[in-house]
């Protein structure tokens, strides 16, 4: 093979579709577009079986096989000259491509009809350019000198942001600051798991015109990359999303046709309204998910081969920094040792009235009707605004995960995230009720207007 | 075989390969420009750029075989067409107008995915050899459950 197949990373992002060509025994050719082209190893690549059954019974009659890619860089065509050698149904090879396949299946509610059978190993016999499929040079060219994404300047600076945060909340703001400012990446968003068993929740986010924070995705259950990074545990990076939205939609049509899915199901894409190129990491230490870190761009084949190593180390240096940081916040302020006196709270302005309502059976709290946040984060509400109706201002972390009726987990109780996520909450849906930190595990509830509280 | 809805559909200026085989069983294939069905829907023309035709010519003078792929980047709406060579074509360049309206199109559906033009501005496409097929079969290969069956 005169042409190295690691040389042709680009063209297996999927952003062209490829095509395959087969032969039946009887010397009918066949021609499919495929799904997905994956590198194995310098003489081996794996085709996606999803669907083209036709070409799967040539290639078990004839193995000889032809597949044509395009780098989505240089437009340069490229012929391999493959013969089939075998199926895997499970192993590494076929998890990494089922994943990227059920994170765009998990978009559109087709997780389980949209899947991978199978990844088919074929041996590369040759790879030649294609002669009407030619590169423009000028774009080769400004491929190759483009500046890697991940460069050591950038994390450098990253680094000396996650260094000179003081708290959580600084922490998360500064990791997704360094990613746009440093790395140029605009739009980002950082989440949690919640207290709710399987639950993810949004803590942070920058570039969205609304900050999300508080927006909760199920893990694995069909919710779009971000709940799939945190089932599997393993990045996942898609090139071209319009076009892989599309092979989806079209595949969930004609589920729909043949009774398969319900039509009701489509779960609307979460961040930019059209995201190209989506990158999703988990944010892991020694297996234990601490997060899951998602990076969009509105450009097509954003985040290049060489960057997937880079960022996979980064998010575990992120997530080494935030469990430290979501530690060091909780010894802190178990370690708070003055008594809360009882200061009179300061007379509410009476200009507005806001009627708060908590719903026991659900953990909920609704402001004047609209949801605002649910789970242990809406039961320390409700007990700082009683807390407050009798007379209480000032409240410690240290009171809270001694009081009872919050049952948090004696344990990794991650009390810190989610105070944050409350006064996140609070300030983008009614401002005029706030937490305001007094000092390192001590706050106070301030309220710029009259509440009514209900429990129901 | 092919009626006026799917000719007008397989004329829209879509992304089209052609796919053959040699006497080894070995598949072939190119990417055409452009095709052409003929009004009686049981022919068509694929226009294969000549610089690459050596790839396919010899295979469908030999054994006529032939696999055509056509679909819509927009919404992956997909058809094969099987065919069996009947001849060259001459003075394929009475239909330059048609053949480049068609690639015109094609450009103008990878922008709509986001695939810019600029890449494909040294692709040759054009001058191209016309070859007449008699359609022996057509499948929608569209993605999702049914790819595959025969389109009666």
């Amino acid at each position: 093979m005169s042409i190295a197949l690691e040389s042709l990373t680009s063209c297996f992002q999927g952003l062209i579709p490829a095509l395959f060509c087969t032969c039946s025994s009887d010397g009918i050719p066949n021609v499919a577009m495929l799904s997905q082209v994956e590198y194995v190893d310098p003489t081996h690549v794996a085709l996606s079986f999803q669907f083209f059954n036709k070409s799967r019974r040539n290639v078990a009659e004839n193995p000889n096989a032809l597949v044509r890619l395009i780098d989505p860089d240089t437009a340069q065509g490229w012929l391999l000259r493959l013969r089939y050698e075998r199926s895997e149904t499970t192993g590494p090879l076929f998890d990494r491509m089922a994943l990227r396949i059920e994170a765009i299946a998990s978009y559109s509610g087709l997780k389980g009809i949209f899947k991978l059978l199978a990844a088919d190993i074929y041996e590369v016999i040759s790879v030649e350019p294609a002669r009407e499929e030619v590169g423009v040079p000028a774009i080769r060219q400004r491929a190759a000198a483009a500046d890697p994404v991940f460069t050591m300047k950038a994390l450098q600076d990253l680094s000396q942001r996650i260094h000179g945060a003081d708290s959580l909340e600084r922490l998360l703001d500064s990791i997704l600051a360094g990613l746009e400012e440093s790395f140029g990446f605009n739009h980002s968003m950082i989440l949690v798991p919640s207290d709710i068993p399987g639950v993810l929740v949004t803590i942070a986010t920058r570039g969205y015109p609304e900050s999300g924070v508080g927006a909760e995705i199920r893990v694995g259950e069909g919710e779009g990359i971000i709940g799939m990074v945190a089932e599997a545990r393993k990045p996942i990076r898609i090139a071209g999303l319009l076009r892989e939205m599309l092979y989806a939609t079209i595949v969930r049509e004609r589920a729909q046709q043949a009774g398969l899915c319900a039509a009701h199901a489509r779960i609307p894409l979460p961040g930019l309204a059209q995201p190209e190129s989506q990158l999703g990491v988990p944010l892991l230490v020694r297996g234990e998910l601490v997060g899951v870190l998602c990076i969009e761009s509105e450009t097509p084949y954003r985040f290049h081969e060489e960057d997937k190593a880079t960022i996979e180390l980064l998010g575990s240096y992120l997530a080494i920094a935030i469990q430290n940081m979501q530690l060091q916040e909780a010894a802190a302020a178990a370690s708070e040792p003055e008594p809360i006196a009882a200061p009179q709270p300061k007379p509410a302005s009476a200009a507005k009235q806001r009627d708060v309502v908590y719903y026991a059976a659900d953990e909920c709290i609704l402001v004047d009707g609209e949801y605002l946040i649910r789970s242990l984060p809406a039961k320390i509400l409700w007990k700082l605004l009683t807390s407050r109706a009798q007379g209480r201002a000032e409240f410690t972390n240290r009171e809270l995960r001694l009081d009872k009726s919050l049952n948090l987990p004696e344990w990794k109780d991650n009390l810190e995230s989610r105070l944050l996520l409350l006064r996140r909450r609070l300030d983008q849906k009614c401002p005029d009720i706030r937490i305001v930190p007094r000092a390192r595990g001590r706050f106070a509830l301030e309220l710029g207007c009259e509440v009514q509280l209900r429990m129901q | 075989m092919i009626d006026k809805q799917l000719a007008e559909f397989l004329e829209s200026g879509l992304p089209m390969y052609l796919g053959t085989r040699n006497g080894r069983l070995e598949p072939n294939g190119v990417r055409i420009t452009a095709v052409r069905i003929e009004p009686d829907g049981t022919r068509l023309v694929a226009y294969i750029p000549t610089s690459v035709a050596d790839s396919v010519l010899p295979d469908l003078q030999d054994n006529g075989h032939a696999a055509i792929v056509l679909g819509r980047p927009t919404d992956h709406r997909t058809v094969q067409i099987k065919g069996q060579f009947l001849g060259i074509v001459d003075d394929a360049d009475a239909d330059r107008d048609l053949v480049l309206a068609q690639w015109e199109n094609m450009l103008r559906s990878f922008e709509q995915i986001g695939l810019p033009r600029e890449p494909t501005a040294a692709w040759t496409m054009w001058p191209c050899i016309a070859v007449r097929l008699r359609v022996t079969g057509l499948f929608s290969q569209t993605p999702g459950p049914g790819a595959g069956a025969a389109l009666s």
